[in-house]
Order: C-alpha cells, then sequence, then structure tokens
C-alpha cells in the first residue's frame, strides 16, 4: 500500500458505504479528502442537439438492417478451401483468410463456417480482429503470432452471410484487410467485406 | 398505432426491420442524451464523444437485426457505444495524449465559479490517467449514478470484481490530484 492509497475505510465512504461521521477521528482528513475529490465530479448534462439528424442522414444511404438479417439466415453452405494470398501493405507482409470447413454440426440455423484470419506482421506487437462479428470490439478476438516471420492468425467459426471486419494493430492502427474487399464505413475507413 | 412516447424499443426496432427506418429516430431521441455524458466523460472530448455516440447509432442501426432482444436494445446499444469510446480512447491517445480534456466545458459561471471548474479540469484530467476499466466504472458508479449491482448487471460481470477496480481507481485518482497540486 503506498502512501497514496485511501485507506480501506475511505474506500467504503466514497463507496456511499459508510459517512464521514462513522470513520474514526484520525481519518477524517482522509475522509475529508475523499470528499472533496467526489465533489469535483462533473455531473452536468450533456446535450448532443443534432444527433438524431445526423444520425438519421446516414442511416438514410445505407442499405437495410434487414438485408443483413436475411443474410444471417439459415442456408446451407458447401465446405470450401479458398487461400487468398494477398499483395504487400505498408508493414503487413501479406494477409489470407482460408475456409477451414462446412457446416461444423447439423444443427438448424444459423449454418457456420469456420474461417482462419491470417496477417504477417512482423513489425507488430499484437494484432486483433474488430468486425461485425464481435461488435466492432478490438479487444475481443486477438490473433496469436505463431510463427517466426510475424505471421499472426485466430480461427473463428461465424455465420454463414456477410462480415465486416478490419484488422487492429497494436491496438491503435485500424487496417483493412489488404486483399479482400472493402467498403467505405460512412466515418473515412475503410472495412472489409467477408462473404462466408 | 400507439403514440411514439408510449411505443416499447420493442416495437421500434421490429418496425424499422420491417422497413420504417424513420421510425429509429425515436431510438436516437430517447437515449441520445442519456449517454451523451458517459461518452463525454470516459473520452474528455465533447466532439470526440458526439462522433462516437453518433457512430454508435449508426453502427446499431447497421447490426439491428443482430439485436437478439429487441425489449433490450438499450442495453444492447451501450455496448456498442462502450467499445466505440474504448477504441477511440486507444487511437486518440496515440495521437494526441492528454489533449482531450480541456476541450471539456469547465467553467460554468452559474455553477461554482473558477474553483470548482479548476477542480473539474483536474479530476477529468486524472480521469484519464485511469484504465479504461477503472475510468468506466467510475463514470458509471459516480458520473451516472448506478449502484454497484446495476454496473455489474450491465457490464455483465461481478460486484466485487468492481470494487476491486474501482478501489484502484480511488488511489490512482488521489495520486494524480496531489501530483496536479
Amino acid at each position: 500500500m503506498s502512501d497514496h492509497d485511501f485507506h480501506p475505510r475511505v474506500k467504503q465512504l466514497l463507496d456511499g458505504d459508510l459517512t464521514l461521521a462513522d470513520l474514526p477521528p484520525e481519518l477524517r482528513a482522509e475522509g475529508e479528502e475523499a470528499l472533496r475529490l467526489l465533489a469535483a465530479v462533473d455531473r452536468r448534462p450533456v446535450a448532443f442537439p443534432t444527433m438524431t439528424e445526423r444520425v438519421m442522414l446516414a442511416v438514410n444511404t445505407r442499405p437495410s438492417p434487414a438485408g443483413w438479417r436475411r443474410m444471417l439466415e439459415p442456408r446451407e453452405i458447401r465446405l470450401r478451401i479458398r487461400p487468398w494470398v494477398l499483395a504487400p501493405a505498408l508493414a503487413l507482409a501479406a494477409a489470407l483468410i482460408i475456409w477451414i470447413a462446412g457446416p461444423r454440426t447439423a444443427a438448424p440455423a444459423p449454418s457456420l463456417v469456420t474461417v482462419r484470419f491470417v496477417l504477417v506482421a512482423p513489425e507488430a506487437k499484437a494484432v486483433s480482429l474488430a468486425g461485425t462479428f464481435n461488435q466492432w470490439d478490438a479487444r475481443a478476438t486477438p490473433l496469436v503470432r505463431t510463427g517466426p516471420n510475424g505471421t499472426w492468425t485466430a480461427t473463428l467459426t461465424l455465420p454463414a452471410g456477410q462480415h465486416q471486419y478490419a484488422f487492429v494493430v497494436d491496438g491503435v492502427r485500424w487496417v483493412p484487410d489488404p486483399g479482400a474487399p472493402a467498403v467505405d464505413d460512412g466515418f473515412g475507413r475503410r472495412n472489409s467485406v467477408l462473404t462466408l | 398505432m400507439r403514440p411514439e412516447t408510449q411505443q416499447t424499443d420493442a416495437d421500434i426496432v421490429r418496425a424499422v426491420l420491417a422497413g420504417d427506418h424513420e421510425r429509429y429516430a425515436v431510438l436516437v431521441e430517447r437515449y441520445r442524451d442519456r449517454y451523451a455524458r458517459y461518452a463525454a466523460r470516459m473520452l474528455g472530448s465533447l466532439d470526440a464523444a458526439e462522433d462516437a455516440v453518433q457512430d454508435a447509432f449508426v453502427r446499431a442501426f447497421d447490426q439491428l437485426a443482430q439485436c437478439k432482444e429487441p425489449d433490450k436494445f438499450v442495453g444492447w446499444f451501450f455496448l456498442i457505444l462502450r467499445n466505440r469510446c474504448y477504441a477511440e480512447r486507444r487511437r486518440s491517445k496515440a495521437q494526441a495524449p492528454l489533449e482531450a480534456a480541456d476541450s471539456l466545458p469547465a467553467v460554468d459561471r452559474t455553477d461554482g465559479g473558477a474553483e470548482t471548474a479548476e477542480r473539474r479540469r483536474a479530476l477529468q484530467h486524472a480521469l484519464l490517467e485511469l484504465t479504461p476499466d477503472q475510468r468506466e466504472v467510475f463514470v458509471l458508479k459516480h458520473v451516472e449514478g448506478l449502484s454497484y449491482g446495476q454496473i455489474a448487471e450491465r457490464l455483465n460481470t461481478s460486484v466485487p470484481s468492481l470494487k476491486m477496480r474501482m478501489h484502484r481507481a480511488y488511489d490512482r485518482l488521489r495520486e494524480q490530484l496531489r501530483e496536479h497540486k
């Protein structure tokens, strides 16, 4: 415990489980410091009055979300193996996607396809995938470095249909797959498109 | 048809998926300000927060068919916004560290004057030094006023782990604020 750490009882005060009067005299000053911290919390409302118009403007230029639903409806998927060997791009030597297997089980909808994402990025410290399949969470799907030449891979089982994604290199660089088709995401970035 | 104010989120989600895109504006109107403050405090910048909220609404529209429980649209939307805020913060930190808090309106002359504004600014700077997980639990509890139980439900985690995160945040904030003096 460093000298910056609040006493556990003072943390209870900050949590609202105790009042200042509950603290022993020797902790009162620390308790008052803690309450000054909370008093500085900015709880003023924030409003974006033109948000609705801006969102609707963007939404009205996009395809119907019901279209995505149709693509995710169950359909038969054949076993396919289709490696893509991709051209170099920046520090990324190549990327490829391999359909590993078709439907994993005979279970009903949606049909699932196992896909391996491969990115060769020798300089990267970390690579992950963000896409429609993980709510664009750049932390949800890390790739694993699988070889000495900077090859990063992740294997996912995804519903048949169309997915958009990007590689996230070192947590900050959003890089579309240089060999996959891409679409403008409407915010100045390109998303790669994968159709299974 | 029920008036817009009485329509449930699920009613609206189904209508949008059935092709009535204009109804999506009701959802945006209903939730835009509720989450504006969360985004602003998480990102430390009104401009970045506005972009993140707008982006999250557009992404939620694109992925609306994947909202498995339309009556829980708002919780689902929150997770999309949360992920955008995390990604945006990582990006902005790499590009422009520590500029963000200055773009929040710190001075509000009707609300305590310069001293209050300075304390708020110092705390917002300190918040930006926390890890995103620590900052989030602090914002949800002390800015949005949620209980640990409500936060745990929203983030699908446990109260003890949230408390541990928060208690580290308190210590870190104290350290940052002392250094700021």
